[in-house]
């Protein structure tokens, strides 16, 4: 009997891939936004209003994950700009191997892609995927304790979207609370306030991707 | 349910090590899990018996080594071991954290002939 030290990663083929996704979005010169939330937390709402409110200055491409179907798909290819469906079966998330199937169908140079992941708030934070970072929404109704029960994901998102704002008079939601919790969890995370249906507060979010896809091309100028 | 691809991924990692160091039969993986991922060692044992059959490690059983949580605080330079992943100083109550530990999720070595 032998004993052999391994020392590597589980994940490490995911990781890997996942590198390489970075490398290809890198060099198209891509923003690449892997959204993640519970089902119905309004990851599609959110995006169609990043859309609407962009397509017309940024090249953008959405990519939607999703267990079954193609309604997510329609829903934003009626905004007129590309959608790629990625349909998982049986999982749960998107990895870095199903991500690198649709790399060949990207032809042309996008400022950003925004991934929208399979509605999950456990197993996608797991999985690299090749992004740029993480984005988790939060909708009101289901509670500030979140960030506190599914501590993972909040902890591994730069930017925590609450989303469902015009409902805070109907629900018991207190935004000081789900701050709080999102800090706890991770103290550097911005955080925004939206609600996707009035399309309040979306100026700050958009302004931040802004931000970002122009540090980006500065980046690859050099 | 993510234990089903992450298991396949410990299952491929584990039979392609075992064939470069000319291991036939694994015995035993250890793997080392931080208290801080959302992986459950029993959806993990549950896939693995399925997912081990016709491999080099159709034998093989997996031991679990849980990795505390350990945080470093910027504030009062203490190192603090925490059982929930809340990112404050319990000492000073400080936010400058730093995460030392609780992330890993590897295989530390694997036994077999």
């Amino acid at each position: 009997m032998k004993r052999i030290k391994i020392l590597k990663p589980v994940l490490v083929s995911n990781q890997q891939r996942a590198r390489e996704n970075r490398t290809f979005f890198d060099r198209m010169g891509s923003l690449v936004i892997n959204i993640i939330a519970s089902p119905g937390a309004g990851k599609t709402s959110f995006i169609t209003n990043l859309v609407k409110r962009m397509k017309n200055i940024h090249r953008i491409l959405v990519v939607e994950g999703d267990i079954k179907g193609q309604i997510d798909s329609e829903i934003i290819s009626k905004l007129g700009i590309d959608v790629i469906q990625i349909n998982t079966a049986t999982e749960c998330h998107l990895d870095a191997f199903m991500t690198a199937q649709i790399l060949p169908k990207i032809r042309k140079r996008y400022d950003l892609i925004l991934v929208e992941n399979v509605g999950n708030l456990v197993c996608p934070a797991e999985f690299e995927i090749g992004e740029d970072y993480k984005l988790a929404i939060l909708s009101t109704p289901e509670g500030h304790d979140k960030p506190l029960k599914y501590p993972l994901l909040f902890h591994l998102s730069r930017v925590v979207v609450i989303n469902k704002c015009d409902l805070l008079p109907y629900v018991d939601f207190s935004i000081d609370s789900a701050k709080k919790n999102i800090r706890k969890e991770n103290p550097k995370a911005l955080i925004f306030e939206v609600s996707a249906k009035t399309g309040e507060g979306f100026g700050e979010v958009i302004a931040q991707v802004e931000k970002e896809i122009n540090a980006g091309k500065k980046k690859s100028q050099h | 349910m993510h234990e089903f691809s992450v298991t396949k991924s410990l299952v491929d990692l584990c039979n392609e090590e075992a064939g470069r160091n000319n291991i036939e039969d694994v015995k035993k993986i250890h793997l080392k899990v931080g208290k801080f991922t959302g992986f459950s060692p029993d959806s993990i044992r549950f896939y693995f018996e399925h997912l081990k059959v016709n491999t080099r490690c159709r034998h093989a059983s997996i031991v679990f080594e849980e990795i505390a949580i350990r945080i470093k605080c910027s504030n009062c330079c203490k190192d603090h071991t925490i059982e929930d992943p809340v990112l404050l100083c319990p000492a000073c109550g400080s936010d400058r954290i730093e995460l030392m530990s609780g992330r890993e999720f590897y295989v530390a070595s694997i036994e077999g002939e």
